[in-house]
């Protein structure tokens, strides 16, 4: 970073020919954009770091008192913060291994060469592709209680006696929204292991082959070394999600049935929009980006760079 | 073909039904639903295959004629009459934004990115890593302040809004694969135009623009996709039909208790036409574009 604005500072000839034009030109081409992302990421960042440090409740407009760390000591002494982490934590030890597993799965099915596989490969797309909120609405209608698709199929084959309340249910809610969550979000994964997959030279294969490795042997010696940059970002990509997600809970639950599905960044929507309290709300935030944060830095660390697996 | 050749084959086709009926199954149930009258769907079982296909669904939707049925048993209540009524609305706004956010993408970030991989400048690394970064921040941990300032700006339930929030989410991602699309580029034709006396911009348009064709198509997917999916901002910073996106619409519908099964599907089906055609129609930029983005 230094470096090279150092070494710009080092030649002169640059500036001696007259041409400062390209510097013009070239912060006139960046700028729009500078000032989009500062207005909208930077600026917001360092407020909601000050309405943190306040009392700030939309229905007291006149008066935000600083007040220290306290909205955090509030919030994480909120008996529905403890419920929330659980949660979140149940939902995203589900959530992540079956996406990454199933993803990984429907690329190893994709990256064989048959005929007619060219239409999956495009149908795979479509889950991801659509509306956040329209999968989830899906679910919901095939999650239904009275009318729901998946309880009539079960039905139908007289596997229950009567319709089950996926949604509402307590116990089965969290569930449910793991599976849909499911379905929306491995396709991502499929698509980059499929793109991983595509990348191993064909080589290795057969040099294992003649080394007498079976099946299982190339997978595990061969495949999964070589997908290791894709399983890392997948992994990182979908704890992010899983601990951000909203959308879905929003119109599958509510966070409910009481607060059985009620996941951190769910809190911390509610603590903001139905209750009004903003500095609140965005002590929540910054707890859920440290844990983020920490999380990816663990992730780095943990698992080992790519000069390390090749070596 | 040997035979245990023709096995593996028969299972891996076996796996790749399932796949694809996991896949659509989901889109086929709300398809379903959407063409069906509103007595079908009490039915234990369903009618997988609706008795009497109907659109009149959907035509309640664009036309406002409601159907025969409805009016009957007085089942159509007056929150889903509006709600449903203003989705034709709904997916003119959202196609609004998110074309806008493409072209706002395609312009401003192509133009951004193309400086960030050729031009040297004091500043240079610190304005890249800054507009990447600002990516790492959790949406709802911006999400108060956001609300403030729009509403400062006076933008409050208005597309302007809507663009300006999601140009601003879609172009870190648009600027750091366009500049390492555009560093992949060789570097000497440029070099030649540049000497014989074409602007940075000039080289851009004429020389650039045609070779990165396939890299522009895959952000401009990705901003459209986006923008036409975004929810979280979508439902707090627009209050009527002026200014709300399909998703607004839809979860609206969907979670009013009084709402018809068979109109909450209606909305599905028109909320993801467009994006199943552009994610069909740019498969495989979208593809390489998310290969590309591995890291390489």
């Amino acid at each position: 970073m230094t470096g090279q604005s150092a070494a710009s500072r080092l030649q002169p000839s640059r500036l001696r020919l007259g041409r400062r034009v390209p510097n013009l030109y070239a912060w006139a081409t960046i700028l729009p954009v500078l000032i989009l992302v500062a207005a909208f990421t930077l600026y917001p960042f360092g407020f909601a770091a000050s309405v943190s440090l306040r009392k700030y409740i939309l229905t007291q407009p006149n008066s935000h008192p600083f007040v220290g760390l306290r909205n955090f000591s509030q919030v994480i002494g909120d008996e529905l913060f403890a419920t929330s982490a659980t949660n979140t934590l149940i939902f995203t030890l589900a959530s992540v291994p079956l996406v990454t597993l199933l993803g990984l799965g429907v690329a190893l099915l994709l990256n064989h060469p048959l005929r007619g596989f060219g239409v999956l490969r495009a149908l795979v797309l479509l889950p991801w592709a659509i509306p956040l909120v329209s999968a989830g609405i899906m679910w919901k209608l095939i999650l239904h209680g009275q009318f729901g698709a998946l309880s009539g199929l079960l039905f139908q084959f007289g596997m229950i006696k009567d319709y089950i309340p996926w949604l509402s249910d307590p116990s089965l809610a969290m569930l449910s929204v793991v599976f849909a969550h499911l379905w929306r979000e491995f396709p991502l994964p499929a698509i980059l292991f499929l793109a991983g997959l595509q990348n191993i030279p064909p080589e290795l294969y057969d040099a294992a082959k003649v080394d007498g490795a079976g099946v299982w042997a190339r997978f595990w010696s061969v495949t999964l070394p070589l997908l290791r940059a894709p399983l890392l970002i997948i992994v990182i990509y979908e704890t992010m999600i899983g601990i951000a997600v909203f959308d879905m809970i929003y119109v599958l639950t509510g966070g409910g049935p009481g607060s059985a599905t009620t996941l951190i960044s769910w809190f911390a929507y509610t603590a903001t929009f139905k209750f009004l309290n903003l500095g609140q709300g965005a002590a929540l935030s910054f707890i859920i980006a440290i844990a983020l944060a920490v999380l990816i830095i663990l992730y780095l660390r943990v698992l080992p760079t790519e000069e390390e697996a090749t070596s | 073909m040997t035979r245990s050749n023709r096995l593996a084959h028969g299972v891996l086709y076996l796996c790749g039904a399932a796949l694809a009926l996991y896949i659509i199954a989901p889109f086929l149930w709300t398809l379903s639903a959407s063409l069906r009258l509103e007595s079908e769907i009490v039915l234990r079982p369903p009618n997988w295959i609706p008795a009497q296909p109907t659109l009149s669904n959907y035509l309640y939707v664009f036309t406002g004629q409601v159907p025969q049925e409805y009016g009957e048993r007085g089942l159509l209540r007056s929150s889903i009459t509006q709600e449903a009524l203003r989705l034709p609305q709904g997916l003119v706004n959202s196609l609004i934004v998110a074309v806008l956010v493409t072209l706002i993408n395609l312009s401003f970030g192509a133009l951004a990115a193309y400086t960030f991989a050729r031009e040297n400048f004091r500043g240079r690394s610190n304005a890249y890593t800054f507009i990447l970064a600002s990516r790492l921040l959790p949406p709802v941990a911006v999400a108060i302040p956001i609300y403030l300032i729009i509403n400062q700006l006076n933008l409050l339930d208005t597309k302007t809004a809507l663009v300006l929030l999601h140009s601003a989410f879609t172009l870190p991602f648009t600027i750091w694969v366009l500049t390492l699309y555009f560093q992949s580029l060789p570097r000497e034709v440029e070099d030649a135009a540049l000497v014989d006396g074409c602007t940075r911009f000039g080289v851009l348009r004429y020389i650039v623009t045609p070779l990165a064709a396939p890299g522009l198509a895959a952000v401009g997917a990705f901003a459209f996709l986006f923008s036409y999916s975004e929810f979280l901002f979508a439902l707090f910073t627009t209050q009527t039909i002026n200014a709300k996106t399909v998703p607004v619409l839809i979860s609206e519908t969907a979670n009013n208790p009084d709402a018809s099964y068979t109109l909450i599907a209606v909305g599905i089906v028109l909320s993801i036409i467009a994006p199943i055609i552009f994610a069909i129609f740019f498969r495989r930029f979208i593809t390489t574009g998310l290969a590309a983005s591995l890291g390489k």
